[in-house]
């Protein structure tokens, strides 16, 4: 898996909630979950540079879910992990914040979280092409009038 | 102004909910196949509405600007404000680090000013130049082929070797010395509307954010007599751009800047004709920059046209309605504005008791013989 940690979120969160809380429920039965953050629903402030002035300035707020973990082992392994996430969901938090820390630090079930991460970055990566898609479809050379042919007819 | 506290009501405050209820289902009484909209439908098929509800409503949250829509039937002013009334339950948990613009996945660019531009103009999806012609056959449009158009375009669509980032035009302008030069960055921390009372004068950070939630159509409208002639702001859109905007928050173990999800911005930069002054600096164009959630171009436009003339404003005094940042900023919100005329249907009988009073009172006066 090559996809990096800062980079997590956005491959896990092209899944449904549904799987990632199922599965994270599941990876989290066979170990200890302390919750060293409690899982929070709230907002986050967009800070934005403009581009005109380069000055900074809120945009506005977006949905924010934060949770940090301590996982423990019953053989001794223990980890740490922690999410932020957009979204109004405290559980989906505390669900990326396991699978980060089982992730990171290669605890039993980091196999299944990885087949995650990377399908999901696949997915992103397909949403990443379709958007190309409609900019390359849609790429324009204008021409000056005077400096086209009458029956030429441009792209 | 005083107002006169009511009581009673009570039923009939209910059953006009009810009645409101029973207009938005009211489909299903011929149509014994009637669905109820659909959030997904709303997100996808009224897109621009949802975009302009998380604009006016300062959260990047489309289901609940969505919900917000279905439940107030429609109404933008009212869906803005029962999500404004939401994010007031939410605690505050966090803020980006200023984010940089130029990294946004864009699905859409162009320049007014350049036929060429570094990355090149891509039209991206935009009705500019359709015919405004009705599509009648959308009248009846059935499943079948409301489901085929999506798939087609996917199956035809091109692979598109394009970067993931576009430079920006009024860089190169800049490398120029054709725009003003950048500040240092002072370090202040920018102006939250949501926290603090606009007290004159306001910060550009302030200035920023309250034309960001602004109500459209308000924003438009003062923009537009600036460009008519209460003004003289005749921008080239230097660059407007569509895409989606990584947000990116320090992660809670290692501190990485992570991207915890990404929003769908518009942003516009303006460059505006040059003004000679007195000072020995060489003289540069005049710019001007607008930014909403969502895709709604008509605003962003709007909002650059109006920093440029505000700060105008704010330098040399203003010269008209748009350039005044008390006047601008204090009528553009769509939620301040749309109470402020919703209380006038309130109960205000004993003002008006009182209005009476004194007319009946002036009139006897003028009556009486001198």
């Amino acid at each position: 898996m090559d996809v990096e940690r800062k980079d997590w979120v956005r491959a896990l969160t092209a899944h449904p909630v549904s799987r990632l809380n199922a599965t994270a429920d599941q990876l989290a039965a066979v170990c200890t979950v302390r919750l060293t953050r409690l899982p929070q629903a709230g907002l986050g402030l967009l800070s934005l540079i403009d581009g005109a002035l380069h000055e900074s300035y809120y945009l506005g707020e977006f949905p924010l879910s934060t949770c940090s973990v301590e996982l423990a082992f019953p053989d001794g392994r223990q980890a740490e992990g922690g999410a932020q996430v957009m979204a109004d969901d405290a559980e989906l938090a505390r669900s990326l914040a396991i699978f980060d820390a089982i992730l990171a630090a290669r605890l039993p079930g980091w196999e299944q979280v990885a087949e995650l991460v990377t399908s999901g970055a696949l997915q992103r990566g397909a949403e990443n092409g379709r958007r190309r898609a409609m900019l390359a479809a849609t790429r324009v050379d204008f021409a000056l009038l005077s400096d086209a042919d009458e029956d030429t007819d441009e792209y | 102004m005083s107002y006169v506290a009511i009581k009673g009501g009570g039923r009939a405050i209910a059953a006009a909910a009810a009645a409101a209820e029973y207009l938005r289902t009211a489909e299903g009484l011929l149509n014994t196949v009637a669905e109820p909209l659909a959030i997904d439908a709303i997100l996808h098929q009224l897109r621009h509405l949802v975009d302009r509800v998380i604009a006016e409503g300062g959260v990047y949250h489309p289901q609940f600007a969505a919900l917000a829509i279905k439940q107030s039937l429609g109404d933008t002013l009212e869906a803005a404000f029962v999500l404004r009334a939401w994010r007031s339950t939410r605690p505050r948990l966090a803020a980006t680090p200023a984010l940089d613009s130029s990294r946004m996945r864009l699905i859409r660019r162009i320049s007014s000013a350049f036929k060429e531009i570094p990355g090149g103009q891509m039209l991206g999806p935009t009705p500019d130049y359709a015919l405004r012609l009705l599509r009648l056959e959308l009248m009846d449009e059935s499943p079948e082929a409301f489901r085929a158009i999506a798939r087609n375009w996917l199956q035809n669509y091109p692979e598109a070797q394009l970067p993931d980032t576009f430079p920006k035009v009024l860089d190169a302008l800049r490398r120029e010395s054709l725009l003003p030069p950048i500040s240092p960055p002072h370090g202040a921390t920018p102006f939250d509307i949501t926290r603090e009372p606009l007290v004159f004068p306001v910060p550009r950070s302030a200035v920023l954010a309250t034309l960001a939630r602004a109500e459209t159509g308000s924003l438009l409208a003062i923009a537009y007599s600036n460009m008519r002639g209460y003004g003289d702001v005749h921008p080239t859109v230097a660059e407007l751009r569509v895409g989606y905007l990584p947000v990116l928050l320090p992660h809670p173990v290692t501190g990485e800047l992570t991207e915890v999800g990404e929003a769908l911005i518009t942003e516009c930069e303006v460059v505006a004709m040059y003004e000679a002054d007195n000072t020995s600096d060489k003289p540069t164009f005049t710019v001007g920059y607008g930014a909403c959630f969502g895709h709604n171009e008509v605003k962003a436009i709007s909002m650059a046209i109006l920093d440029r003339a505000l700060r105008k404003g704010m330098q040399n005094g203003p010269s008209n309605p748009s350039e005044d940042p008390e006047f601008v900023l204090l009528h553009v919100d769509g939620v301040d504005s749309m109470g402020f005329a919703a209380h006038y249907k309130m109960p205000h009988y004993v003002t008006f008791q009182s209005d009476m009073d004194r007319l009946r009172a002036t009139q006897r006066k003028s009556e009486e013989p001198v």
